[in-house]
């Protein structure tokens, strides 16, 4: 029988203290690195819901635009397109103005993709579209019925933020009660 | 004279900066000028009540959102606020836009090129039958009662609100994609700059300030609907207690949205 | 226009992803990372049978199972980390684990099983170490005097209770192993709003197809490191194995096959959907590999080595060969499970394409470098722990 230095069951005892301090440990670990507000509301970060009520706002209201631009409201409020978006078309207020401060331009839509603009809404050959809700218009009839030449951008009779001003005005001017069609 | 000058301002503040800097008004008077038009003073609050609302979660409100697909034009100004609001990256959606088209022998076509975000500015001309029906359905995040997200993720990183709202702590995100699989409407995606996951919120952040989700505020149409269930006049509330053709999407799921259709056809899934 | 031309048009036309639904989340990591965990569940059953068990004709294989289980279970979180958008809040998994979700308990199940699988070779080979220390010098005498925890006490007394230790750990281990790999089938089997996954027999199949490949892996192994040491390879194991091999297939393939088929005959509205994803992008991938090629050939081909009184020879040649096979099989099978269920959109009308690419962060190559790993691993750990009892002093020095 050889002697043995260690006794019999050193090791075991040895693998039960290991496991012992590691879960203590990971206890501990635990305790240090979880966030305070863990578990304040529910199983998640209780400070979570206040990052998100803090993102920050990139889009206003037309009323955030309009409070700097009167003479544009006093077109966009009275005209048929008061429920469009400024934002929409200019983009983010965001971009535009930063703490009181303009700090860019809004890029404003010229030439052809103005037409592309108008047409998201009002392309009557999109027949997903109902249609009792807007007015529909095809290209190039529209223009044709309207005598005038095919590659008119539509920004040339209506002006896009009140779009029935300039024809109103110019039929008042002329004097024609033309029917709405 | 303070009251004038506030009446001015609130009026027409540009013409009133010009006013002061041509030396019509005293130059000491700029100081009542606040700072910023992105200051919430100068946008009016779009759902009454919520700016009073400092707690840690909104009471007394049980917000509810409804797309009504009778009204959608699909012209994409939601998908465009949105993605402005989120600057979400390239090839993911937060919100989409779908158009369903149904022919003559009732098969079922449906598209959404880029999300919706660019419009939609052609027809389908590769359809082999004569369309019987076409219709647009916008889509966003069914704000479940019982979230698929919540429950799967490993870490709490998503989770939901005392309000309702389903949210995602991008700080503890370990973006495992589990409630990407989870989500039985597809909102969700891993946001490849941020490589956690992402959707949409219904624009806590704007609610909690009293502002509508960025995507109400911009529909022209009003085919987006955002509102109170506990305020019997509004028109949630309204349009969820009469008789309409209301459904949620899924339903067999169990998750309970509280994304409601007003107009959903059977064919939409 | 003929009726099949026009379905055909139709099912093009109305192909319609959800615009999320166009990107694969969970690619090639998440293919590896089932195969990894099975084959480390599948070869700690082998051991199992003879320690657990006493099939005494395995035997040869028994310790060997366990350092190519612990090879593998080292990288079965590398594809994981990979994959996780951050790697560096993985702990979050540990530290915040969520009650109610199927993942959270990855971490706890997964490092207790990790414990065990340890603790097991540590007391199985405790001997073998205690012999290794008093022969070798310098570092590697301290790694002995560290993996015998100081301890050269190989009296009988330690000795039995180091027998029931190690029977013990045995035992608990399989239920660990079938709940480690039952799991992660149910990971993917309690995702409600995937048609594919959603079954309860996704953990069933998984947990066999682990077994089949923990088999499959040993056999392969076994005698690809016999053959080039040089050594003698052991035909009664050999035969014990693939006769297990062949009876774990069968209950693997029927139930997939099952499951295939009970989703066909009940015909529920997902029913379209699947099929067009198991006749258009899977077809390849699942009915003529995965189905037609590695499970036919190998179930038919094993029978055969099972039943048949065939040669030396020729067992150990197709049993190589067929247990390879079935390595492929499950592969093919974890990315048909994995990746063919991403593929079919959530809106049920159609799917998205996914290849993988070569040097992407969760590439081709990547996944060939993670495979490649626990192999060198195991020749590492080959030089700590001798597999076969002729290398081992312990032995030796008993029967001298």
């Amino acid at each position: 029988m050889p002697e043995y230095k260690s006794k019999s069951y050193s090791h075991i005892i040895k693998i039960v203290l290991i496991l012992i301090i590691v879960a203590v440990a990971g206890v501990y670990v635990r305790a240090k690195v979880l966030p305070g507000s863990f578990g304040e509301f529910g199983h998640y970060r209780g400070d979570a819901v206040k990052d998100e009520i803090n993102r920050p706002l990139r889009n206003g209201t037309n009323a955030s635009c309009l409070v700097c631009h009167p003479y544009i409201r006093e077109m966009h409020l009275k005209g048929v397109h008061h429920t469009v978006s400024c934002e929409f078309c200019h983009g983010p207020v965001a971009d535009h103005v930063k703490d009181g401060k303009v700090i860019a331009r809004l890029p404003k839509k010229q030439g052809r993709d103005i037409k592309i603009l108008c047409l998201r809404c009002h392309n009557q050959i999109i027949r997903a579209r109902p249609k009792e809700s807007i007015k529909m218009i095809s290209m190039p009839q529209h223009l044709k019925e309207k005598h005038v030449r095919t590659d008119h951008i539509c920004n040339q009779c209506h002006n896009v933020h009140a779009p029935l001003m300039w024809v109103k005005q110019a039929r008042a001017m002329v004097g024609v009660e033309e029917d709405s069609k | 004279m303070i009251k004038s000058i506030e009446k001015e301002i609130s009026l027409d503040r540009r013409a009133f900066i010009k006013k002061v800097l041509g030396g019509t008004i005293a130059g000491s008077l700029l100081l009542v000028i606040p700072a910023g038009a992105m200051e919430l003073e100068h946008i009016p609050e779009q759902i009454p009540g919520m700016r009073k609302e400092i707690g840690p979660f909104i009471t007394g409100k049980k917000f509810a959102f409804i797309v009504d697909i009778t009204r959608c034009i699909g012209c994409g100004s939601c998908c465009v606020a949105d993605k402005n609001e989120y600057q979400v990256p390239d090839g993911n959606y937060r919100t989409w836009v779908e158009r369903y088209v149904i022919d003559d022998k009732d098969n079922v076509y449906v598209d959404s090129p880029n999300g919706g975000l660019d419009g939609y500015q052609k027809p389908r001309k590769d359809l082999p039958y004569p369309v019987r029906d076409t219709f647009f359905v916008p889509k966003l995040c069914n704000m479940c009662e019982h979230p698929s997200c919540v429950q799967v993720c490993p870490v709490g990183a998503t989770f939901q609100t005392d309000d309702g709202f389903v949210l995602i702590d991008d700080k503890r995100c370990v973006g495992c994609g589990y409630c990407v699989q989870a989500c039985p409407y597809s909102v969700r995606f891993i946001n490849p700059k941020t490589h956690t996951a992402d959707k949409c919120t219904w624009c806590y952040h704007r609610v909690r300030k009293g502002l509508l989700p960025a995507c109400v505020n911009v529909c022209p149409v009003q085919a987006r609907k955002f509102g109170d269930l506990n305020d019997h006049e509004s028109e949630v509330y309204k349009i969820l207690h009469q008789p309409h053709v209301v459904s949620v999407l899924k339903p067999d799921m169990g998750n309970k949205p509280s994304l409601h259709y007003v107009g959903l056809r059977r064919e939409v899934v | 226009m003929s009726p099949e031309h026009g379905a055909a048009v139709a099912t093009a036309l109305t192909n319609f992803v959800f615009p999320n639904d166009l990107h694969v989340h969970w690619s090639l990591m998440i293919v590896l990372y089932p195969y990894i965990t099975g084959i480390v569940a599948g070869a700690f059953i082998v051991s199992s049978l003879y320690h657990v068990f006493h099939i005494e004709s395995l035997k040869p294989v028994s310790r060997y199972a366990l350092i190519f289980a612990l090879a593998f279970l080292a990288f079965a979180t590398a594809p994981l980390l990979i994959h996780l958008g951050h790697p560096e809040r993985a702990m979050n998994m540990m530290l915040t684990p969520s009650p109610t979700s199927a993942m959270a308990g990855f971490g706890y199940i997964y490092s207790a099983y990790a414990v065990v699988l340890i603790l097991e070779i540590l007391f199985i080979y405790r001997p073998t170490l205690v012999a290794l220390k008093q022969k070798s010098t310098g570092g590697m005498k301290f790694l002995y005097y560290l993996l015998t925890l100081g301890s050269d006490n190989l009296s009988p007394e330690a000795l039995r209770v180091d027998h029931k230790i190690t029977a013990f750990l045995a035992a608990i281990g399989i239920p660990m192993a079938c709940t480690l790999h039952g799991y992660v089938g149910f990971i993917f089997g309690g995702v409600k709003a995937n048609p594919m996954w959603a079954t309860p027999l996704m953990p069933v199949i998984f947990l066999l197809s682990a077994s089949v490949s923990g088999i499959a892996g040993i056999i392969f192994s076994y005698v690809l490191i016999k053959r080039y040491t040089g050594k003698s390879i052991d035909m009664d194991c050999i035969r014990t194995l693939i006769k297990f091999l062949w009876g774990c297939f069968i209950l693997d393939f029927v139930f997939e096959m099952l499951e295939l088929f009970s989703h066909a005959y009940m015909a529920t509205h997902h029913w379209e959907a699947l099929r067009d994803l198991y006749v258009g992008p899977l077809y390849w991938s699942f009915i003529v590999a995965q189905v037609g090629i590695f499970s036919v050939i190998p179930f038919i081909g094993l029978g055969i080595l099972s039943l048949v009184k065939l040669s030396d020879k020729i067992v150990m040649k197709w049993g190589t060969i067929l247990s390879f096979m079935i390595l492929v099989q499950v592969l093919l099978m974890r990315w048909n499970v994995v990746i063919g269920g991403q593929l079919m959109s959530k809106s049920e009308r159609g799917h998205a394409v996914f290849h993988p690419g070569w040097f992407t962060k969760e590439g081709i190559i990547v996944s060939i470098i993670i495979m490649i790993l626990p192999i060198a691993l195991l020749w590492l750990l080959s030089k700590v722990f001798p597999f076969w009892l002729d290398d081992d002093p312990a032995v030796e020095r008993q029967s001298a």
